[in-house]
């Protein structure tokens, strides 16, 4: 595992100057261009904002940055998953070259992932500030464990969708109906406390991505240090995932060859 | 010390008829237990070979006999289904080299990515970017993003790449005929100064006679067995016999 890893290590500049050339294109080279890639969550939550402020009657203020702060989020785990399903496609060319570790070709998609996420994550933090300021500043720093763990989140998911996607051509599309499944069952564009008392709290307790939101919205929107229980799951959700990256890749490592 | 040594090693592709298949035509297979059978090609069957350092060694046979295949489960592109691998030293392959540009990125940037995916650092590059570039002889097309050069032009630029590192073995996949002719003249200089280089060659080749030139070793493949190894010279020899002969019997 160690050993991998430090492969993985030594072969940073290949990966990384990769992840900058995908980040380039991405904005191509101009902050238009950023803007333009942060379009999608900042235009869904003007409309629903409209629109769901007045049904669940919240001020934009209180809702606006919890929309945003769950969207952005949301897009990170569903679009690294996505994106990730063709990560070993994208890097065929190489792997017929050369024998380097396999995860560095999902690790591409994961750090390019999180760094738009991190970009995104600066737009709701202004807007927060904007609306309603920061209650307790020092709090934002639990953000640098939750990052992490969505960072480690993300490159297991990219892992497990990429060899899903060789093996199996249809992945890519199940997972798109699979997230957008989970999407409505996520307290995303509603707050939690509107299924409590109806019967379907189970659906927040049991969702694994639910711990995942707190991590991010907690801190910046309430100022406060998500609970114990919070991390707990959190971590729990994370070491799963990556454990069963791991074992993917301890099993399939050698064969994904054949399967290109 | 570089060496190459494999111990009855055995390489079977196991082939889907259709390609890759679905997770719903999975299931229903599954449900109905009706599969396909994977159809098995034995590339390579129990070959043991030794190679030390200072030999340059030339595989031939017919197309089919699993040459290309030999030459990527040395690189370690491909793990051996059976039997053992073992590799002592750096190893630069030049095969496939004209796959795989980033088609958005320049090609500064492409000499890059490909340098680092080698081995290189940032450091260890910069001093190999400009002579890569000049081999090329692409100029100002460099700054231009690679989707636009033609099948030629990649073929230049990798191969100038592939050939700037000095590796410890090179694997060589019939790369002589790149470019036009008077870049394909420059190309088999390159290729004769990194053979002096490097500690241990393999290289396939259909062209029996400049192998023969190349290499002081050679091994027969056929049908993913080892019909014959040898010095170079007798190796052709009972080749090109075997070739004739089958051609008396053809006619």
């Amino acid at each position: 595992m160690s050993s991998y890893m430090a492969a993985v290590w030594h072969c940073r500049y290949f990966w990384w100057s990769l992840v900058k050339m995908d980040l380039r294109t991405r904005y191509r080279r101009s902050i238009i261009g950023l803007g333009w890639s942060l379009l999608h969550p900042i235009a869904m939550t003007t409309i629903l904002c409209f629109v769901f402020s007045n049904l669940f009657n919240a001020t934009v203020a209180e809702y606006g940055p919890y929309l945003l702060a769950g969207l952005v989020t949301w897009n990170y785990v569903s679009g690294v998953t996505i994106q990730g399903c063709q990560c070993f496609f994208q890097g065929e060319a190489y792997i017929r070259q050369h024998p380097a570790p396999l995860a560095v070709y999902p690790l591409r998609t994961a750090l390019g992932g999180t760094i738009h996420f991190l970009i995104a994550l600066v737009v709701v933090l202004a807007l927060t500030w904007y609306f309603r300021g920061f209650a307790n500043l020092p709090s934002l720093w639990c953000l640098v464990p939750a990052i992490t763990l969505l960072f480690v989140l993300g490159w297991s998911l990219a892992v497990l969708a990429g060899f899903a996607n060789v093996l199996f051509q249809d992945t890519q599309h199940l997972s798109e109906i699979g997230f957008q499944i989970l999407f409505y069952a996520t307290p995303i564009m509603y707050m939690s406390s509107l299924l409590e008392g109806r019967g379907m709290d189970w659906l927040v307790q049991y969702n694994p991505v639910v711990s995942l939101l707190q991590l991010i919205r907690e801190p910046i929107l309430y100022g406060r240090v998500p609970t114990v229980q919070t991390y707990g799951t959190a971590i729990l959700i994370v070491f799963l995932v990556a454990s069963a990256a791991a074992a993917t890749l301890a099993r399939l490592q050698r064969r994904l060859i054949f399967h290109l | 010390m570089a060496s190459i040594e494999l111990d009855k090693a055995s390489l079977t592709f196991r082939v889907r008829p259709a390609g890759r298949i679905t997770l719903k035509e999975f299931l229903i297979r599954q449900v109905r237990r009706s599969g396909t059978p994977l159809i098995k090609v034995r590339a390579l069957q129990e070959v043991s070979l030794s190679f030390q350092e200072g030999q340059r060694v030339g595989i031939i046979g017919p197309n089919g006999a699993g040459k290309s295949t030999l030459l990527k489960l040395l690189a370690g592109i491909y793990p051996p289904t059976r039997g053992r691998r073992h590799v002592d030293g750096r190893i630069s392959s030049l095969f496939d080299i004209a796959l795989g540009f980033e088609g958005d990125a320049s090609g500064w940037e492409n000499i890059s990515y490909r340098g680092y995916l080698q081995g290189e650092t940032p450091r260890s590059m910069r001093d190999k970017i400009k002579p890569i570039a000049e081999f090329s002889e692409l100029g100002e097309f460099l700054n231009m993003p690679v989707r636009y050069y033609s099948a030629g032009m990649m073929v230049r630029l990798a191969f100038s790449i592939a050939t700037a590192i000095e590796p410890e073995i090179l694997l060589v996949d019939e790369v002589l005929s790149v470019g036009d002719m008077a870049f394909q003249e420059k190309a088999r200089k390159r290729m004769r100064e990194m053979m002096a280089k490097a500690q241990l060659i393999v290289a396939v080749s259909h062209d029996l006679h400049s192998l023969t030139k190349l290499c002081d070793r050679g091994v027969w493949l056929d049908h993913g067995r080892v019909r014959l190894v040898g010095p170079m010279s007798e190796v052709i020899s009972a080749y090109t016999d075997s070739v004739k002969s089958g051609q008396v019997q053809a006619a």
